[in-house]
């Protein structure tokens, strides 16, 4: 034969050691990427439980506190109220004057030594004076009354502070003066400058008209829009255009909506030598509820449009085919059956929006609030907001706070969330 | 044909779907009391023209239509005419059942709801009631029209789509192949549905069964590439068909 | 009467034309039409829209108007001439006679401020009667002219609906305000801002101190190159270090690896780590890794490390932004067609290999738009930075020192009631421009590699 034989192939000796240790090593290699994935998932696991123990475990307390059962002798104080008094809307300002403050101060120091005062807190009288305007007779005769102890108290109790309040707090302990209850406060009262006393309904109240604000105006422009663009819009440039602003939107950090906000909304400008003035007042939750929901309005629209695409076109079919106007149609059949994909967007956005801390900062809803807002124009922060004052604090009472309002406030987001996915998985259609 | 002026002719119809022309130059006259057939093999436009009857191409982007189509002498494509009114004049069945996914009732009453043909309560009852006889699934239905009317077989949803159509109180009814998805028992049924209807509306109806088309119509038209071959009562085409092309396609040769 | 009354005063005036004009229709005579163009409740639509939609327009743009009418009618006023010259004083003085003019017993603190309340008060009223008039005058021209086209032939359903078409179109035009808002506003006062500060002297400038700014050079101490720096070594770099192996290898695992019951439940656990708002992380970062990492950076010998370190932060925002990675990934792996994965398999290659070898380069498009997404959302994280790291404008690579961002700078010049005007307000919406169009170009990048490479493997 002229040509050339092919070149002879040796049959691969997979028993051969050379290959062998290839493939020992081979998967040697799998099992290490294997245990990286998995380790990789299992760490980004962790992480995740090691945030929310860590702030369970600082903040739990912050829903507790420690009260000292307190004597006053109130014949003895020698103060002096008129009863009449204590039935009208006067009647703070009558106990105020009449120096109830100063008695619960010196029936401390009665009861527990001198200092004894530093060991019920701040505003431990304003317990009182509720006592006594629920029932005026205690004025006549001595009570035993439980007040809020005081910051350093509250930390000794729990093994922080220095020797001094350790040793009041131990003594406090013996003569059976301290107990811990439920901090109802937490949740009803404002912000204060003593840990103690604070309460996140200021913060909580001011989140609801805010989300409220977010809601009413994002909600209805973002679907709106999205069957505006899914349905009618023509497919020309003009949309294409608005396509991609919506979807660049979504993706804009949260700040530069606070710039917005406070450019747009706060700022004032001259326009033909008019001069425009602030649209809003600062710090309001109305604000706050329009720069946010500038924010999450993209994110209702790209959802609204993955519900509404998902719609089979012959469900269209058969309405236009009886008749109905493609207002009808859409109305009629696309929309209902599409709002269980908006809704769950919508909930997910609004969720984002509850959490959002930047953009409110910028448009001054971080002032201190010790009375909650009574509408939407009034000084207004949010609970994020307060989170983030709060960690600013010094006194280490407030440690735990913070993380007691970080677990309300994860607890809102636990529920908007879990309502969302519970809407997905119950109304979820194959079609 | 006749000296009483068809419901519904058509002359010179075409369609373009951008440059591409679906149907050519297509002239024919539906009948009341009649059942007119579309048939020829796939892609020859038929299903396009039965659309052009209602104006459905309108919700085409690309769709382009030329020619005229009168309903009871008016042109439907003038400006003048609302569409609206045309498809509620014009019913249409599609080839899959398409019900809403409501109950069965809301299902027929939605049609008399929107064109606000039932001026209380118990007159839409009445309405739906007769839609449902009429198409023939009252019996089947009557204790159940709360249910939903995507949870019906086939058939069911089917009658259901006609029952439909039906409570617009149409004067023409348009079949895409209404049976093509269903199986031969619910077939039979819907044929015989089409020869209770034939008396109270003009029926027009697309089959790609050429058996289908012999059974059911009066009228045959036989489509191929997006022209009209040939037209003429259903008797003469399958027995003495006058194109050759028609003859071809009757006895099997091709589609 | 106050803005609530009158609304409900037009809704109710809407109510009324609605059923006015519903009832008249119904007693439409036909004249032998089986059916009628439009329904009576739609007639009733036309007349509801034309009273509420024109007196509602003009409520709005009466409200926007009459602050500055009233101002106009208090400046007027002769006690106004003792005013301050000086706007921003001026201005607060009006406010305070305003406040003064709502309540009922306050008092004023400062005389001019209380003798104005008055005026203030009445010229309110007088605007606010004049609104409420013109409102409801048009309310009822609008529904008496509507009224009068009610009739058995009048399509009113057409109107009706194209009614709803418009207000469709502007719902979909408030979007595109909003980017053209964002953009315009960033861009107008960035302008204004590099006409005091040259453009060169803050982009390039390397020095960065805003509390101290010399009035003749400001653009000496606004030099942002440290806050790039910042912005790029927590975000890109330290952040991105702690995301990617992270996200990518969870991405592998989870779609490769694990049972569908393991991967049921991680996929949402994952997400769940983008859903905790970054004011928590920034609290744990401060509360928990700072200390932590400066433990561990005195133990490397730093004695004097910083308890407000680039580290800490990066650790945390790397730890938040896993999912953006590991989401983005997984889709893309996914959608590698299982013909590709199961001819690799078939040869003979182990499941490591088919991934590294053949499923990655796959879909490679997909898991790098998802690390410019996570990019884009890391440089633009605010919480975290102002929470864990510090003010201090360093270029260090040196990750237990400290170092600011763009985010937090912003943050930082807008706190305090500075005037609007100053040099540190506007530098603060100079920044914001760059990272809008940083993050802006990552996230255009980021579509358009998705678009164009995951054609190829359709």
């Amino acid at each position: 034969m002229n040509s050339a034989s092919p070149i002879a192939r040796a049959p691969t000796d997979w028993n051969a050691a050379p290959m062998q240790k290839r493939i020992r090593r081979r998967y040697a290699r799998e099992r290490r990427f294997r245990f990286f994935g998995l380790a990789a998932v299992t760490l980004s696991a962790a992480f995740l439980a090691f945030l929310l123990i860590t702030m369970v475990a600082n903040g739990w307390r912050g829903f507790t506190r420690t009260d000292v059962a307190l004597m006053i002798d109130f014949p003895a104080s020698g103060m002096l109220v008129e009863r009449a008094q204590l039935a009208t809307p006067g009647a703070d300002l009558a106990l105020a004057g009449a120096g109830l403050e100063n008695t619960v101060k010196s029936a401390a120091a009665t009861a527990f030594g001198a200092g004894g005062d530093e060991f019920v807190s701040e505003n431990a009288w304003l317990r009182v004076r509720e006592a006594i305007k629920a029932d005026p007779t205690v004025l006549d005769r001595k009570i035993t009354i439980l007040v809020p102890a005081s910051t350093e108290i509250d930390q000794a109790v729990r093994g922080d502070g220095n020797a001094e309040t350790k040793a009041a707090a131990a003594k406090l302990q013996q003569a059976g003066a301290l107990s811990r209850h439920f901090n109802m406060d937490f949740l009803h009262e404002s912000d204060s400058t003593d840990p103690v006393a604070v309460g996140i309904w200021g913060a909580l109240k001011g989140s609801l008209l805010t989300m409220l604000v977010t809601f009413l105006i994002a909600f209805p422009v973002g679907v709106l829009s999205a069957i505006y663009l899914e349905e009618y819009a023509p497919r020309n440039r003009w949309t294409d255009l608005i396509e991609v602003s919506i979807n660049n939107l979504a993706a804009v950090p949260s700040i530069i909506f606070g710039l917005l906000g406070l450019a747009v909304f706060l700022g004032s400008w001259s326009l033909f030598g008019y001069q425009f003035g602030p649209l809003l007042p600062r710090s309001a939750a109305i604000v706050g509820g329009l720069t946010l929901a500038l924010m999450i309005m993209p994110v209702i629209v790209i959802a609204s449009r993955n519900a509404i695409k998902a719609v089979p076109p012959s469900i269209r079919d058969a309405a236009l085919g009886i008749g109905a106007s493609p207002i009808q149609v859409v109305f009629h059949h696309v929309l209902p059956l599409a709002m269980p994909g908006i809704l769950t967007g919508t909930i997910i956005g609004m969720a984002r929006a509850l959490g959002e801390t930047a953009p409110l900062l910028l448009i001054g809803m971080r002032a201190f609030i010790v009375t909650p807002p009574g509408g939407f124009t009034d000084p207004a922060t949010v609970l994020p907001v307060q989170i983030f004052l709060w960690s600013d604090e010094v006194s280490r009472g407030f440690v735990e706070k913070t993380s007691a309002a970080i677990i309300v406030l994860l607890v809102f987001l636990l529920a908007m969330n879990g309502l969302a996915i519970y809407l997905r998985n119950k109304f979820e259609t194959r079609w | 044909m006749t000296d009483i002026p068809s419901k519904m002719s058509a002359r010179g119809v075409s369609v373009f779907y951008g440059d591409k022309q679906a149907v050519k130059d297509v002239s024919i006259d539906i009948d009341m009391d009649k059942v007119t057939a579309f048939i020829g093999p796939s892609g020859c436009g038929k299903s396009t023209f039965l659309r052009t009857l209602n104006r459905m191409n309108d919700t085409i982007a690309s769709a382009r239509v030329t020619g005229d189509i009168m309903l009871d002498g008016e042109n439907i494509y003038s400006s003048a005419m609302d569409v609206v009114q045309l498809r509620a004049r014009v019913g249409m069945v599609f080839q899959k059942p398409n019900p809403f996914p409501k109950s069965i009732f809301e299902n027929v009453a939605y049609g008399p709801r929107i064109h606000g043909l039932a001026a209380s309560k118990s007159e839409l009852e009445a309405i739906v009631e007769r839609s449902l006889k009429r198409a023939g699934l009252w019996e089947e239905v009557k204790d159940r029209l709360q249910d939903s009317g995507t949870a019906l077989s086939g058939g069911q949803q089917q009658r259901l789509c006609i029952a439909r159509a039906i409570a617009v109180d149409p004067e023409v009814i348009l079949m895409d192949e209404p049976a093509s998805a269903l199986d031969p028992i619910a077939t039979a049924k819907i044929e015989e549905l089409i020869h209770e209807l034939r008396g109270r509306y003009a029926i027009a109806i697309v089959t790609h069964n050429m058996q289908q088309a012999a059974r059911v119509s009066q009228r045959t038209a036989f489509f191929h590439l997006g022209t009209l071959v040939e037209y003429g009562e259903t008797d003469q085409i399958f027995t003495t068909p006058r194109e050759e092309r028609t003859k071809d396609y009757i006895t099997g040769r091709y589609g | 009467m106050n803005a609530f009354a009158l609304l409900f005063l037009i809704a109710g005036l809407g109510l009324i034309g609605w059923l006015s004009a519903r009832a008249r229709a119904t007693r439409f005579d036909r004249g032998g039409a089986k059916r009628l163009h439009s329904l009576p409740g739609q007639h009733g639509m036309y007349v509801a829209m034309w009273t509420m939609l024109p007196a509602l327009l003009f409520v709005a743009v009466w409200s926007a108007v009459s602050p500055g009418l009233v101002k106009e009618a208090v400046l007027a006023h002769p006690a106004a001439a003792q005013l301050p010259q000086f706007a921003f004083e001026r201005d607060a003085l009006l406010a305070e006679a305003k406040r003064v003019a709502s309540e009922d017993n306050a008092t004023a603190f400062d005389p001019v401020a209380g003798q104005l309340a008055a005026p203030t008060r009445a010229a309110q009223t007088r605007y606010g009667w004049m609104g409420t008039g013109v409102a409801i005058l048009l309310a009822f021209a609008g529904g008496a002219f509507a009224l009068t086209r009610v009739r058995a032939h009048f399509k009113a359903r057409s109107q009706v609906e194209r009614g709803m078409m418009v207000l469709l179109l502007v719902a979909s035009l408030i979007a595109i305000l909003t980017t053209l808002g964002i953009f315009l506003s960033l861009l107008w006062e960035s302008l204004r801002f590099f006409q005091q500060v040259p453009i060169t002297d803050f982009l390039f400038g390397t020095h960065w101190s805003p509390q101290v700014i010399d009035a003749a050079d400001p653009g000496k101490s606004l030099g942002a190159v440290p806050l790039f720096w910042g912005t790029f070594f927590i975000g890109a770099v330290i952040a991105m270090i702690v995301a990617i192996p992270f996200g990518l290898m969870s991405a592998i695992y989870l779609t490769q690896y694990a049972a569908p019951r393991v991967r049921r439940w991680m996929k949402p656990t994952l997400e769940m780590l983008a859903g905790v708002p970054t004011v928590v992380y920034g609290y744990f970062a401060a509360l928990t890794v700072a200390p932590a990492v400066r433990d561990l950076a005195v133990s490397f010998g730093y004695t004097y490390a910083s308890s407000e370190s680039a580290l800490a932060a990066g650790l945390v925002m790397g730890v938040m932004i896993i999912p953006f990675v590991s989401s983005m990934a997984d889709d893309s792996i996914a959608a590698v067609p299982t013909a590709m994965r199961d001819g690799s398999l078939a040869m003979g290659a182990t499941t490591s290999e088919t991934i590294s070898k053949v499923l990655i380069p796959a879909a490679l498009p997909g898991v790098v738009a998802g690390v410019l997404l996570a990019v884009s959302r890391a440089i633009g994280e605010t919480m975290i930075v102002v929470m864990a790291a510090s003010g201090a404008a360093n270029i260090t690579l040196n990750p237990f020192e400290s170092a600011t961002t763009v985010t937090k700078q912003i943050v930082d010049l807008l706190t305090g009631e500075s005037e609007f005007d100053s040099p540190k307000t506007l530098a603060a919406f100079a920044l914001g421009l760059t990272l809008f169009v940083i993050t802006l170009l990552l996230n255009i990048v980021a579509l358009r590699v998705v678009k164009k490479y995951r054609e190829a493997y359709e």
